[in-house]
């Protein structure tokens, strides 16, 4: 993935999922065709949620990279409160930009939705951040305190239809839990043998690290 | 023997969304700060405006939950302006509590605000009868938030001198090791301080520099931890700083820990504690969540007399570790 290979930055390894396979067909995509649906994701946004700009205001001439790091692209933020935008990129040189979030995408949506805390990821290394990390705690908390919930913000563009709407959006994540489900299966299948072979070596080096420890102590004690 | 009182769970929201996110798991008392300095995480995009407080106080009443404004941090010498209208809005938009620090403010409350209940900050560092009954006798402080220096045992010793006055001890969440509303390490480092400005190490002056070795966090300049590709993270305080002495890369004051009770609520109980409270106003949601949800789960079974819950909040620990601190000093 180009986005996050970028000079100077800590590459992360993309899990093995559905978004890793997704992101490699989007490869050839150009990123002015993906433009319109995050245009129209940041006008659901500001409809839905406008206390996120209003939180975001004090930092509103801040440029927030956030790159997921198992698609071809990288998103630009600059959260100005009149006019803010969402821009697709497929490079964004560290320079031109004051903080960089990057994870997984799936990640990066279950810290929108609240799902998982920011804290937490950052602590177990599952989310890097970069740069100003005053924009991008504003950040994370403004999104955190809105209260997202993409399926009902979703529906919500269906006016009546918005049921209908939400409940397709649910069988639409169900398939992809399915396909994530098999995706795993398949990494399984693939690393299942290195993965035993590392287990029944960890398993060794730990008797040996037990029998040095051992061996030390009966040394300490002039038994050896 | 007398029977066990209740306690009640205190949980912390930053955000109208954490607060029915706390209220929603079974919270009895969410507390929250205003956006500014007059409390001690004034954190970027944190805390609530006088409206979001309102809708947040109604939303709460409605469930049967309480509201404690935190108006914790000491104002500065001849502009207490900020800190008395923050304790004025708190009264008037019909909070359930205050929870002040500073002397003067507590005066002030006392005296302008007579209807509004005081508890007593974890930053005025109240940790002897003398000292709590000094503050109930003075100004009417109906509870005391204990540092997070003493024992359960200790606990238990000063709670019946200082009846009827009520204590709440943290259950869950960062440590402070230092003497709270005291500690001048931020302020040293950044000019900022959790006393003054409600910030500990402030977003501000953060940096995480990234390397093929892992991660580099530094507080205004200064290199204060590295941590290895896979290693648990914690917090860029100072306190939890690993710096070399004598050739060695230790935590001098304290690693990065969360702080986990929830196997010894019964003690707590039996001490006598009125409330328990979740630290972590600067944590999502989620967070919120999931720690409510296992201290309702923790405090019902322990009145219940049933065995506690073996919930796993590793997930969401402070360098993936937990102690119960002070509490048993298991160091010692």
């Amino acid at each position: 993935m180009e986005a996050q290979s970028r000079p100077g930055l800590r590459p992360m390894t993309p899990p093995f999922t559905p978004v890793l396979l997704l992101g490699l067909a989007l490869g050839p995509v150009r990123p002015a065709l993906l433009q319109p649906v995050f245009d129209a994701l940041l006008r659901l946004v500001r409809r839905r949620h406008p206390d996120i700009l209003e939180r975001m205001e004090p930092f509103a001439d801040r440029l927030v990279c956030i790159d997921p790091i198992d698609l071809p692209f990288a998103l630009l933020l600059e959260p100005k409160p009149a006019e803010p935008s969402l821009t697709v990129r497929r490079f964004v040189d560290p320079d031109e930009v004051h903080a960089t979030i990057r994870g997984p995408l799936e990640t990066l949506i279950a810290l929108a939705e609240g799902k998982v805390d920011g804290d937490a990821l950052f602590f177990s290394r599952q989310l890097v951040i970069e740069g100003d990390t005053e924009v991008v705690v504003a950040l994370r908390n403004a999104v955190d305190g809105a209260g997202i919930d993409l399926v009902a913000d979703f529906a919500s563009l269906f006016g009546p239809l918005a049921r209908p709407a939400e409940r397709a959006a649910a069988a639409a994540l169900d398939l992809a839990g399915s396909l994530r489900s098999g995706v795993e299966t398949v990494r399984q299948a693939l690393i299942g043998p290195a993965l035993q072979s590392a287990q029944s070596q960890g398993a060794r080096l730990a008797e040996l690290e037990a029998e040095v420890k051992a061996l030390r102590k009966a040394a300490r004690r002039g038994l050896a | 023997m007398a029977e066990l009182r209740r306690p009640e769970l205190v949980c912390p929201a930053g955000t109208p969304a954490a607060l029915k996110s706390a209220v929603d798991a079974g919270a009895d008392c969410v507390y929250v700060g205003f956006r500014d300095e007059t409390n001690a995480r004034n954190f970027p995009g944190l805390n609530f405006s006088r409206k979001e407080l309102e809708e947040g106080i109604a939303y709460a009443h409605d469930k049967g939950a309480k509201v404690l404004v935190a108006i914790n941090t000491f104002p500065r010498a001849g502009e207490p302006e900020l800190w008395h209208q923050a304790v004025a809005d708190a009264d008037r938009l019909g909070a359930d509590a205050a929870i002040l620090a500073d002397i003067g403010l507590i005066a002030h409350a006392a005296h302008r605000h007579p209807g509004l209940r005081l508890h007593l900050s974890v930053q005025a560092a109240a940790s002897n009868p003398d000292s709590i009954r000094f503050y109930a006798g003075r100004f009417g402080v109906k509870r005391v938030v204990l540092p997070r220096v003493l024992t359960v045992a200790e606990i238990a010793a000063i709670n019946p001198q200082i009846a009827p006055v009520e204590t709440e001890v943290f259950v869950f969440g960062g440590l402070c090791v230092m003497a709270e509303g005291r500690c001048a390490l931020s302020s040293y480092a950044t000019g900022q301080s959790p006393n003054m400005n409600g910030v500990c190490s402030p977003a501000s002056h953060v940096r995480y520099v990234e390397s093929a070795g892992g991660t580099t966090s530094q507080l205004a300049g200064f290199t204060i931890n590295r941590f290895g590709a896979n290693e648990p993270a914690g917090y860029p305080t100072l306190c939890k700083g690993r710096f070399i002495a004598n050739g060695t890369a230790s935590y001098l004051f304290e690693e990065p820990t969360s702080l986990n009770t929830l196997g010894m609520l019964p003690d707590l109980i039996k001490a006598g504690v009125t409330a328990f409270k979740i630290e972590g106003r600067q944590r999502g949601r989620a967070y919120v969540a999931a720690v409510v949800q296992a201290f309702r789960a923790g405090i019902d079974a322990a009145m219940a007399g049933r065995p506690l819950p073996d919930i796993d909040l590793d997930r969401i620990t402070e360098g993936g570790r937990q102690t119960t601190g002070a509490y048993e000093r298991a160091w010692r």
